[in-house]
């Protein structure tokens, strides 16, 4: 195996066994965004009667959100892993070692992938039991994971990026309730047409609006609605420009 | 008769951090191959910061660094594999068991699978950890994470193994079995550079030592050469003729990140 892709195997596979350990650790962030979900769509479910919502039921409605939740909470973890290999001393290990550094930043983001698709599918089945169904099929779920993939990767690396800027735990922690503005000042619980002025505004140029809206267009409607490609040119531009800023830091962190 | 083989040759070393704090000023020294070399030096003498540009954790202002015959600057990768490093703070993860921490260090390395498991057997034996081998190292005491860290800096049987205060926090008995283990690796033919502030360790273990202090190497050569040098006693009169530190002089490291830098303006 050429020795960047096994560095990178053996660095992702070391971070993806840090996903269950311990356990107790993992649980919560799977079972949160149901709870969330099992709570507002019985609260809100009157609201889908409201003129000018879409046709579909308000459980319809969110069940976007909820996988995306999922995806959003745990998200975080990468940076918070990498402050501790900080403040610990292990990363300078890593870094005398004969490997390609960029892995280290790579493996990483694998996990982040695969934590990605863990949770995202936990909340999935669940939600198909019930009868929510993807109107785009096996290959609509392929891309809603995909875009929001790309989306974790995106947002795990502001985590990374403080990790490596200020080698300070409980900064990079606190930065989880930044999760919660970026989720909630967009369309997920109610159409843009439904919102007041200044909150459609701001909506509009939360960029987790788009992934949203990608995401709901793929489970509600079909592949002819551009929200799905505006969800994608969003995710990429996220990704690109994040990860290019975390391997900026991670060079700094360096010298 | 050849001259020994000068496996660590340092050249006018110098680190000034950005606040302009100059925590080495020109060290010049040079390591034989196989010796046990002892870097003896006060709390913010310099020590840390000089063995860290060794192993490129630390980048330096100036000077040259050449380790077995390769300048650090451009063979860094090289170099690498060549060196093992236990630093100061144990860098352990604390999420995986000793043996998954030394088979992925043996990965990282681009051991053979056959290597590794045969390495993994004689260190976790060396170190005395083959018990707890499959326990997570959080759950171990100082001592034993102070070994497994030096086991992991020994997977891969580097030719020059870099040992930054290695007992700190030790208890005698650990403290005792570290040295035995190091006097074997050395014995065995491995180049040792040890940096410790205790006189004890620096005498019993090591073959020459240089003392650092503010900055600059004071004086170094043998044990005996010391004492006859500095009319002393013991290395611990060396010490306290040499160097004049006080704890309030110790150094501030001026790269490390302040968070509260603001607040204070």
């Amino acid at each position: 195996m050429n020795s960047f892709i096994s560095d990178w195997y053996y660095l992702s596979i070391r971070n993806i066994k840090q996903i269950w350990r311990p356990l107790m650790a993992l649980i919560p962030s799977l079972f949160i965004p149901l709870f969330f979900f099992l709570v507002n769509s019985t609260s809100f479910s009157a609201f889908s009667q409201v003129k000018g919502f879409p046709h579909v039921s308000y459980r319809q409605f969110i069940a976007p959100v909820a996988i995306f939740t999922a995806i959003f909470f745990s998200s975080g973890n990468a940076g918070i892993e990498l402050v501790q290999d900080i403040s610990n001393g292990y990363l300078k290990k890593l870094m005398i070692m004969p490997i390609h550094r960029l892995t280290i930043v790579l493996g990483r983001l694998t996990e982040v992938a695969v934590l990605a698709v863990f949770q995202g599918t936990v909340v999935l089945i669940p939600l198909m039991m019930i009868g929510v169904r993807i109107n785009t099929g096996i290959l609509g779920v392929i891309a809603m994971f995909t875009m929001l993939i790309l989306f974790a990767m995106a947002w795990s690396c502001i985590g990374m990026i403080t990790a490596l800027r200020t080698q300070n735990a409980r900064l990079v922690q606190s930065l989880f309730i930044l999760v919660f503005p970026f989720l909630y000042m967009t369309t997920s619980q109610a159409p843009k047409n439904l919102l007041p002025g200044w909150f459609a505004v701001v909506a509009t140029l939360n960029p987790v609006t788009s992934i949203i809206e990608g995401v709901r267009a793929l489970v509600l409607d079909g592949w002819g609605n551009p929200a799905i490609l505006q969800g994608f040119i969003t995710a990429i531009v996220l990704f690109t420009v994040m990860v290019g800023f975390t391997v900026s830091s991670f060079r700094r962190a360096l010298k | 008769m050849s001259q020994p083989h000068q496996i660590i040759q340092v050249r006018n070393l110098a680190k000034t951090y950005p606040g302009g704090t100059e925590a080495v000023r020109g060290v010049s020294f040079e390591v034989r191959e196989g010796e046990f070399f002892g870097f003896l030096g006060p709390n913010g003498a310099g020590k840390s910061t000089t063995i860290n540009m060794l192993v490129n954790l630390v980048k330096r202002t100036s000077g040259s660094i050449v380790i077995d015959g390769m300048d650090l600057e451009h063979n860094g990768s090289e170099i690498y594999s060549r060196i093992g490093f236990a630093m100061q703070e144990i860098g352990l993860d604390e999420t995986a068991t000793a043996r998954e921490m030394l088979q992925l260090h043996g990965r990282l390395y681009h051991m053979p699978t056959a290597k590794i498991d045969e390495q993994i057997a004689k260190l976790l034996k060396l170190v005395e950890l083959e018990k707890v081998a499959d326990r997570y190292a959080s759950t171990y005491s100082g001592g034993m994470r102070r070994r497994l860290d030096l086991a992991l800096s020994l997977i891969h049987e580097p030719r020059v193994l870099f040992l930054d205060e290695p007992t700190q926090g030790l208890d005698p008995h650990a403290r005792q079995l570290i040295w035995n283990h190091l006097r074997d690796l050395n014995r065995q033919g491995m180049t040792i550079f040890l940096t410790t502030h205790f006189m004890d360790e620096a005498e019993q273990l090591c073959e020459r030592i240089a003392i650092m202090d503010r900055g600059q190497i004071v004086t170094q050569g043998t044990v005996p050469e010391l004492l006859a040098q500095h009319s002393a006693k013991n290395l611990e009169e060396v010490f306290l003729k040499t160097t004049g530190s006080t704890i309030a002089e110790e150094e501030v490291n001026f790269n490390a990140p302040d968070p509260y830098a603001r607040r204070r303006r």
